[in-house]
């Protein structure tokens, strides 16, 4: 895993070298994907919850970072805490409501929350520019530059993966556990369910606001799409493409899914087809992801070698 | 503001009310009956507008035979895609059901560009509703007026069925405790592609009424099918009643929001949503889950 994992990285960390303009769009959007994808199965494989709600704390942070950029001329980078705070304010606000309730109630009720938050943007014209979004957002210095972007958000990568495998190690990642197994043993010793679940909830959504305001530091613009459903849709189909039960699956599926769409779309409009068609195959023939592909292969070719 | 002005929006509301019963009282009965949460249903509803504009090239006068031919092509759909798809994650974790649905999401919403076009498609006041009616002096679409007609027969029809007869009675029972009624002798697996498909019939039926009200284009799903769910939440998952309370409270909203803060109507709908999971997760007439032991 330590070799696989150094290889990784130093192929990650060369690759600028070796792609060209669009190859370096393509890169960096699976980057800011992957950190999402990480942020989000933060939740998920702890706690078991399916939120819809990203989108909103995605949202929030780029938002936060737009309105900054254009309306009081911030400096990009500068406005990054303040990205990170709204996202953790919005996944407070959600988490404490949401995680009282279970399953799809749990989901509907995330998704509402973000929705809310996406229909009040998509209107409010005199303060979030409405569906016209923010646009002519260029990042001054290392973030304009797609090599400077690239290195951000593969160090970015870095640290929410780090993070994330802190916690997950750590006694309060066990306790978010137990918890997602058997709620009322975790009650029984003594566990507050809800304070661990609110507390993961917004971590992971706190991290989402990472990937939010590297996402609009690419796209140079900030539009109510990065709030509606349907972002939240694709953050869940990159995790359990890439297989949410293993660390680095939400990493290889962000990078399957950006690599596939860009191959797709530069022979064919119908992306969303082909899409579609994957996840379908992917439901009905491999659930583990595309990460479990790899490792079934392994497992039928150990014994053969034994022999 | 005036009296007929109120009672014509009012009327509006309640047309869209109507639109929104049929595309949501699927949704339910699937959720209900199957377990699951059908993210392609905004796509059926969208298909059932197609199969109509395709069936009479956009003309109005063919409206009403060719909308048995349209909801039965959506019916057909429904139990094919049953059959192939959906008993496969019937048991599985719910966000493969979920990914499965939005696959099908996805794939609907390609195929009809392709099969259809992406631009928006509309059809004229079909046959018998090409006047408008005078209310209190004001003329108002007589057509608005058909479909809250059509949707409260369909919701009357649906009542009959699951009340009155001995199928309806199985969709009912299979909805409480699926396991008895297989040790009964009951074929589950077809009721289920039966629930199914007549889901997804009530949604293409009510697609294909909308059509003289509301252009359709490809990209109307996403949106429709996120409506379908505030309804069936505000009303409660499961229930034929609560689903058109949900509607007609949802229309209204949209309605009288509009008048009132024109900015945040449609958030309005969303913060009734939250507010309804918040205090009776079941929904406004949905009945507590009990505890199973």
């Amino acid at each position: 895993m330590r070799t696989k994992l150094a290889v990784a990285a130093a192929v990650l960390a060369v690759l600028p070298w070796f792609l060209h303009d669009y190859g370096m769009q393509v890169a960096i959007q699976a980057l800011v994907l992957a950190v999402f994808a990480m942020s989000f199965n933060l939740l998920f494989r702890n706690t078991g919850l399916l939120s819809f709600g990203h989108a909103a704390c995605f949202g929030a942070a780029g938002y936060t970072t737009a309105l900054l950029v254009s309306k009081l001329r911030w400096s990009f980078a500068a406005t990054l805490p303040l990205a990170l705070v709204a996202a953790a304010l919005v996944a407070l606000v959600i988490g404490f409501f949401s995680v009282r309730l279970t399953k799809i109630y749990f989901t509907m009720l995330t998704l509402a929350f973000a929705q809310m938050l996406w229909a009040v943007t998509h209107k409010w014209y005199g303060f979030t520019g409405g569906d016209n979004g923010i646009t002519g957002l260029l990042p001054p210095g290392l973030l304009g530059n797609p090599k400077g972007l690239y290195y951000a958000s593969l160090v970015a990568l870095a640290v929410v993966c780090a993070i994330i495998h802190v916690i997950r190690r750590s006694p309060a990642g066990y306790t978010l556990r137990a918890v997602r197994d058997n709620p009322a043993r975790a009650e029984a010793i003594g566990i507050s369910a809800f304070e661990y679940m609110v507390t993961a909830f917004v971590l992971s959504g706190t991290l989402s606001g990472l990937a939010g305001f590297l996402q609009v530091a690419w796209q140079h613009s900030a539009f109510p799409d990065l709030l509606y459903w349907t972002t939240s849709a694709e953050v869940i189909i990159a995790v359990i493409l890439g297989g949410s039960a293993e660390f680095f699956g939400p990493v290889i599926g962000a990078a399957v899914l950006v690599v596939l769409e860009a191959v797709v779309r530069s022979h064919t409009q119908y992306w969303p087809l082909a899409l579609g068609i994957v996840l379908l195959a992917m439901v009905l023939f491999f659930p583990s992801g595309v990460i479990s592909l790899f490792q079934r292969r392994q497992r039928r070719e150990a014994p053969r070698a034994a022999a | 503001m005036t009296l007929p002005f109120f009672f014509l929006e009012f009327m509006t509301g309640l047309a869209s009310a109507a639109s929104l019963f049929l595309l949501a009282v699927g949704l339910s009965l699937i959720f209900g009956a199957l377990g699951i949460v059908n993210f392609a249903h905004g796509s059926f509803f969208v298909l059932g507008a197609y199969f109509l504009f395709a069936l009479t090239r956009g003309d109005a006068a063919g409206f009403w035979h060719y909308l048995l031919l349209a909801v039965a092509a959506s019916l057909v759909v429904g139990a094919v895609v049953e059959r192939v798809f959906m008993r496969r994650v019937l048991n599985r974790a719910e966000h493969y059901q979920i990914l499965l649905t939005y696959a099908l999401l996805l794939i609907i919403e390609d195929l009809s560009k392709i099969c259809f076009g992406a631009d928006y498609k509309s059809i004229g006041m079909p046959k018998g509703f090409e006047m408008p009616v005078f209310v209190l002096g004001i003329p108002f679409p007589s057509y608005y007026l058909g479909l809250v007609g059509l949707a409260a027969a369909a919701a009357l029809l649906l009542w009959l069925f699951l009340h009155r007869t001995r199928y309806g009675t199985l969709v009912r029972a299979v909805t409480q405790d699926r396991e008895m009624l297989e040790a009964l002798g009951v074929n589950v697996p077809l009721l289920f592609t039966v629930i199914f498909a007549l889901g997804i019939g009530l949604a293409g039926f009510g697609g294909a009424v909308s059509l003289p009200l509301q252009s359709i284009s490809t990209g109307v799903a996403v949106d429709a099918v996120i409506s379908a769910f505030i309804v069936v939440v505000v009303g409660g998952l499961g229930s034929i009643w609560g689903t058109l309370l949900g509607a007609i409270l949802i229309g209204e909203i949209q309605a009288f929001g509009a008048l009132v803060l024109p900015e945040f109507s449609i958030a309005f709908t969303y913060v009734l949503m939250a507010a309804v999971l918040l205090f009776r997760p079941w929904g406004l007439l949905g009945r507590p889950p009990a505890v199973r032991t």
